[in-house]
């Protein structure tokens, strides 16, 4: 038997390998720039006082949280044009649905550090006279924002290898181009393994980073949020 | 004549089934210094945090300075957070577990209010927080954290925090009741101190003999109601009600005598 291994040919192509890394990397910092700020916004209005807006929100955030993100891509790509004619481009159709969705799952995160700060936190700080948002920026957030960075870095790498599927759209992410050069040079063995080390490359620190996080605020006695 | 700080008349409190103030009436003046003492579950914490709005309370009336807080209609007092806000801040308080900001350095928690609610420009919230961190004693400690800290000098943070607001009025809610026993008389005497300077104080206390030696004015609660009231003598020395003196007797059941060739 013995399949000889030949990599000649795709790093001959490296550099397409390279940009559609490139690409990969543009969705999921997109999809963060977009969603950390809006998971933060629907984490703080599931947090509300008032009951029909902690409902609504929350029946959202569950939703793209539980239905699969290739569906959710396929309906910003396909449906929405049909439907509203709002038209999309691969990129954008891309960041639209990887933005919401990863917002649902940062909204979770956000809600689970801002409720793991003690009331007497809040209490000090309303007894000072901060209203509700100061207290809020000032004290809870970046007591919370520390205990939420582990949970924070497992979404990211979860994010950055779910953005694959936007290669079912037509977008240049990294899988796609392995799987355009793995069709020319009939080597898909080399390029998917190559694509994958490319994958482990950008992912492994952050992997890395979170068990030193979690392990120093273990030290300090500090638990984390998942 | 004296003036009136804080009041408040007919105060109720009901946690869902659970009536916990059943109406209270109590006047605070300028200057005044009042202990608040009971069994737990008397409600002496609930009113200490019904008078600066950490609990709403469920009807009857709060006064700053004679004018009613919150909006009159129909009989009832509303109240709107954003009317709470500055009333809050005008009315200092001082937790059992010092709630200090954990993530802050000891300067600047007490710069905190001065710096985010009162808005004071950078060399006055700072001069200030560390002028009240002289008073309290630890002025060296600015740049430490509160978990570097011990209980007493935590909680003396805690009373620089409320002070640098330059509240009207101060309210402790078991001050001492979380510290170690050796660490209860340092944060009573700077209680003490801001006391004899004049500060109206009202504290929730467990320390018997420090509101004997330190309030003018005790007032002992039991079951929501005030029971007895009147100088620190009349109640803790010749309590009249029944359920005072008993209060008292077990607090004072145990205690140690006094050297035999005493001085």
């Amino acid at each position: 038997m013995g399949y000889v291994w030949e990599f000649g040919v795709v790093f001959n192509q490296l550099d397409l390998l390279l940009a559609g890394l490139l690409n990969t990397l543009k969705i999921t910092g997109g999809a963060l720039l977009f969603g950390i700020p809006l998971g933060l916004l629907a984490a703080i209005l599931r947090l509300s006082t008032y009951k029909w807006l902690r409902v609504s929100v929350g029946v959202l955030i569950e939703f793209f949280r539980t239905t699969p993100p290739i569906v959710q891509l396929f309906w910003f790509f396909f449906a929405l044009p049909m439907l509203s004619g709002i038209e999309m481009d691969p990129f954008r159709a891309s960041l639209v649905t990887f933005s919401i969705q990863s917002s649902a799952f940062f909204a979770e995160v956000f809600r689970g550090g801002i409720v793991s700060i003690e009331r007497g936190q809040w209490e000090a700080a309303r007894a000072i006279g901060m209203s509700y948002l100061e207290s809020m920026r000032r004290i809870i957030l970046p007591q919370a924002v520390k205990r939420m960075i582990p949970a924070f870095l497992e979404r990211v790498i979860e994010l950055m290898k779910t953005t694959t599927l936007v290669a079912t759209v037509s977008y240049a992410d990294l899988l796609y181009q392995a799987n355009n050069i793995a069709q020319s040079t009939y080597r898909p063995l080399e390029v998917f393994t190559v694509a994958a080390g490319l994958y482990f490359i950008v992912l492994f620190p952050t992997s890395l980073l979170v068990k030193r996080i979690e392990r120093q605020l273990a030290k300090t006695g500090e638990g984390t949020v998942h | 004549m004296s003036l009136e700080i804080l009041s408040c008349r007919n105060l109720k409190k009901q946690f869902v089934e659970n009536q916990v103030l059943r109406g209270i009436d109590l006047q605070i003046n300028k200057g005044e210094s009042l202990a608040i003492i009971g069994a737990s579950g008397s409600g002496k914490s609930t009113l200490l945090r019904c008078l600066n709005f950490l609990e709403i309370p469920s009807s009857g009336e709060v006064s700053l300075r004679g004018e009613l807080i919150g909006s009159r209609q129909n009989g009832q007092v509303l109240y709107q957070e954003r009317d709470l806000i500055p009333i809050r801040a005008k009315i200092g308080m001082v937790f059992q577990h010092f709630n200090l900001f954990p993530h802050m350095t000891v300067l600047q928690n007490v710069m905190e209010g001065p710096r985010t609610v009162l808005k004071l420009p950078k060399s006055e919230y700072e001069s200030r927080a560390i002028s009240y961190l002289e008073k309290v004693g630890i002025p060296e400690k600015r740049n430490a954290y509160p978990s570097e800290l011990s209980g007493g000098q935590q909680q003396r943070v805690a009373i620089a925090r409320a002070l640098a607001m330059e509240p009207e009025i101060m309210l402790f809610d078991e001050a001492t009741s979380a510290l170690d026993p050796e660490l209860v008389g340092e944060v009573l005497d700077v209680i003490l101190k801001l006391m004899q300077e004049g500060l109206t104080c009202v504290l929730v206390t467990h320390e018997l003999g420090f509101a004997y030696s330190a309030a003018q004015r005790v007032l002992f609660m039991h079951n929501g109601v005030v029971l007895e009231e009147g100088s620190a003598y009349d109640v803790l020395v010749e309590p009249q009600q029944p359920r005072t003196i008993e209060f008292l007797r077990g607090h004072s059941r145990f205690q140690l005598p006094s050297p035999k060739n005493s001085q």
